[in-house]
């Protein structure tokens, strides 16, 4: 049984011009990346768009790639980019959930009072109910959250991605805890917290 | 149920202040959030994009090339050319604004540097005036004193910028 090649030795392949390794390293993210910008943008179809420039972007400056850094980082960081360049140029703000309802950003907002039946139906009671309370997060600790819980990176690689102090990152990780702990409580899913 | 039971454990190590306990429990909890998926054709129009984009910039590196080896080339033909007459030109005209313009730069450095001594001597007589050693103490405590205001308004700001004023 054969081991498959690393990110970065996809990405070495990649550079050197095979169609195949490129292929493989779009499918291998295609997901994550796809999944990183929704939160952002809670629009699929945006969300998928964000991400191909994303993938664009990455490809064009795949010769800037240092192999010795984990290659998810600096996709991550490369595809926020794109992301929060959008969201500049789109004149939406990336501090509240409320500030991005007030521009008018009614994909944002709409999965902060509730989300469709049909996408609940998928999913267990329980699951939903945490996708809702971290739609309700601030942008920067959903993103944390995200790329730890769901991603998988550690706290240095988050850092790293974010360009923020490791302790600026596990700071916000607690507050995020805090508050989905919060909105859960308070949708009846446990004892109320005081944050 | 199970799920129930590793929410009741995340809230209760949340409410307590375990932090290790909280990460891993809610690691936990947090699996069965699905993630977004990509549309089934997302994978093939993306790779579509990226060879579309590695072509598009080959082709015009190629011209990019082909472009700068034919104005290089013109560019070298013109100048061959152009090179006798011209060069002859400047070298003439450069002597005679240098010949012209010598004595006005010596006569203009000279003034200048007369007026450098003047303005040198003026400045030593006023310093040792008011250099007096209380003086030269209390010009440094002041210049320390906005150094320090300084770096401590530069770390309110950065610290302000990253939101961890309040941390």
């Amino acid at each position: 049984m054969s081991v498959p090649p690393s990110d970065a030795e996809l990405a070495k392949e990649a550079l050197a011009g095979s169609d195949a390794a490129s292929r493989a390293l779009i499918a291998r993210y295609a997901t994550p990346a796809v999944n990183f910008v929704f939160r952002f943008v809670h629009d699929r179809a945006l969300a998928e768009d964000l991400a191909q420039e994303g993938f664009l972007r990455v490809f064009q400056r795949l010769n800037t790639y240092d192999p010795e850094r984990k290659f998810s980082s600096w996709f991550f960081q490369v595809v926020r980019n794109v992301t929060i360049d959008h969201l500049r140029v789109n004149r939406l703000a990336t501090t509240s959930l409320d500030e991005l309802k007030e521009a008018g950003f009614e994909g944002a907002a709409a999965d902060q009072t509730s989300s469709s039946p049909e996408h609940l139906a998928g999913q267990g009671e329980l699951a939903g109910a945490l996708e809702q309370a971290l739609a309700r997060l601030r942008p920067e600790y959903r993103e944390v959250v995200v790329l730890r819980y769901q991603e998988g990176l550690t706290h240095p690689e988050i850092s790293e991605i974010l360009g923020l102090p490791s302790g600026t990152v596990k700071t916000y990780l607690h507050r995020a805890r805090k508050e989905l702990a919060s909105i859960l409580s308070s949708k009846g899913w446990g004892p109320r917290l005081n944050v | 149920m199970q799920d129930r039971e590793q929410l009741e454990r995340w809230l209760a190590s949340e409410a307590t202040g375990q932090e290790d306990a909280a990460d891993a429990a809610f690691a936990h909890l947090f699996a069965a959030v699905p993630k977004v998926e990509p549309g089934a054709e997302f994978v093939d129009r993306t790779t579509a994009r990226v060879w579309g984009e590695r072509t598009r910039r080959r082709r015009v590196a190629v011209f990019g090339w082909a472009a700068a080896l034919v104005i290089a080339a013109a560019g070298s033909l013109a100048g061959y050319l152009a090179a006798a007459p011209v060069s002859a030109w400047a070298v003439k005209t450069g002597v005679q604004v240098m010949s012209h313009a010598m004595p006005w730069l010596v006569a203009y450095a000279t003034e200048a540097m007369t007026l450098w001594w003047v303005a040198a001597r003026v400045g030593n007589h006023i310093a040792i005036a008011i250099a007096t050693p209380p003086r030269a103490a209390a010009l440094v405590a002041v210049e320390l004193v906005g150094i320090f205001a300084f770096f401590a308004l530069q770390r309110l700001v950065r610290l302000e910028l990253r939101g961890e004023a309040h941390v």
